[in-house]
């Protein structure tokens, strides 16, 4: 009767653990190719950079917020995101879109921005004679 | 043990064919359901992953007005200390899940194949995979309102506690099988959803497991 219990606790809690790590996992692959994102015909998360030359649109009225992004290697495609342009969009180093490619746009859900950082580090020579 | 749960599956289909309570229950609440939501997209276009959502509300809600009666019924007739001499817990639990799955599985059929033909943007592309998220996740949610059923027999108000008590424990499992549905109206492979299917599964193995060992204090009052 005992062991009836202890068994049934193990199982519960082992698969109980499994579920948890699983939920933690996502399907979305993260992919910097972008050759591959408009081949792929589902969801994905696309990394790259924004390209500065070719300014962005952002139309107010229908709050569609339009750039184009290029991958390492240079392929550029246009994202279009339905909502207003993310504060730090313009200082970004490089952008992340969630969403598909579809009809020669990349829709996008979701764009992260990855910032420069503030704190940067100064060399270490600087920081000895600096006296504070 | 499986020839008395198999009795008592058959005591009550025969029960429930006399009175037709969760029958008559479920097949109102799906067309009333189903009718209300066709009535109110109108002509609109929606998305797959809406569809997906609402044929799964459906399904937790209909569940929510049937399941409850293989306990309830029990406590009310008053044959509920009949069944503690003549059977095991395991043995009574195993008969009352048998009698839900089969109740479960009629009803989502019918909701599925409703949905199927009622709704432009629920096409099913990948049949094998809809139809595995499908019967894994219909275990999960009859073993669940089944030990949720015998806990809430005993309480007083049945009605409101039920659908209360369900939804954390469901909720796992319907999140899952929503985008389980998804996938396959999408025509993803099994490898996409791999992730997902195995979440159900454990899942499954989870509220069987713990049902049974549960039932016993449940049962014995």
């Amino acid at each position: 009767m005992r062991n009836k219990y202890l068994f049934g606790g193990f199982i519960i809690v082992l698969f109980l653990g499994f579920m948890v790590y699983l939920f933690t996992q996502s399907n979305i692959k993260y992919e910097s190719n972008f050759v591959k994102v408009m081949k792929e015909e589902k969801v994905v998360r696309a990394t790259g950079s924004w390209v500065r030359e070719k300014n962005y649109i952002m139309d107010t009225q229908n709050r569609i917020f339009s750039f184009y992004m290029a991958d390492e290697n240079g392929h550029e495609m246009k994202v279009i995101y339905n909502g207003s342009m993310p504060n730090n969009f313009e200082s970004a180093k490089s952008v992340v879109v969630t969403g598909e490619y579809k009809d020669g746009f990349f829709h996008a859900s979701s764009i992260l921005t990855k910032c420069p950082s503030k704190y940067e580090g100064q060399d270490v020579q600087n920081m000895k004679t600096s006296k504070l | 043990m499986s020839s008395k749960a198999y009795a008592l599956y058959k005591k009550d289909f025969y029960s429930e064919l006399r009175t037709r309570y969760a029958i008559n229950a479920l097949v109102m609440f799906i067309i009333v359901a189903i009718s209300v939501i066709l009535f109110s997209i109108g002509n609109e276009k929606i998305t797959q992953s809406l569809t997906s959502g609402l044929f799964w509300v459906v399904i937790f809600f209909s569940a929510m007005s049937g399941l409850a009666r293989a306990f309830v019924s029990e406590e009310e007739r008053g044959t509920s200390l009949t069944l503690h001499l003549i059977a095991a817990p395991s043995t009574i639990f195993s008969g009352k899940l048998l009698f839900n799955l089969i109740l479960v599985f009629c009803m989502n059929i019918i909701i599925a194949i409703l949905y199927a033909a009622l709704f432009d943007s629920f096409i099913i592309k990948n049949f094998a995979l809809f139809i595995v998220s499908f019967v894994l996740g219909n275990v999960g949610l009859a073993t669940a309102s089944t030990i949720i059923a015998a806990i809430i027999s005993k309480a007083g108000a049945k009605g409101t506690l039920y659908p209360v008590l369900s939804f954390p424990i469901l909720l796992p499992l319907i999140l899952t099988a929503v985008q389980l549905t998804l996938l396959a109206n999408q025509g993803a492979s099994f490898g996409d959803a791999k992730f997902e299917l195995a979440i159900v599964f454990c899942y499954d193995v989870i509220m069987l497991t713990g049902s049974y060992l549960l039932f016993d204090f449940v049962w014995k009052d």
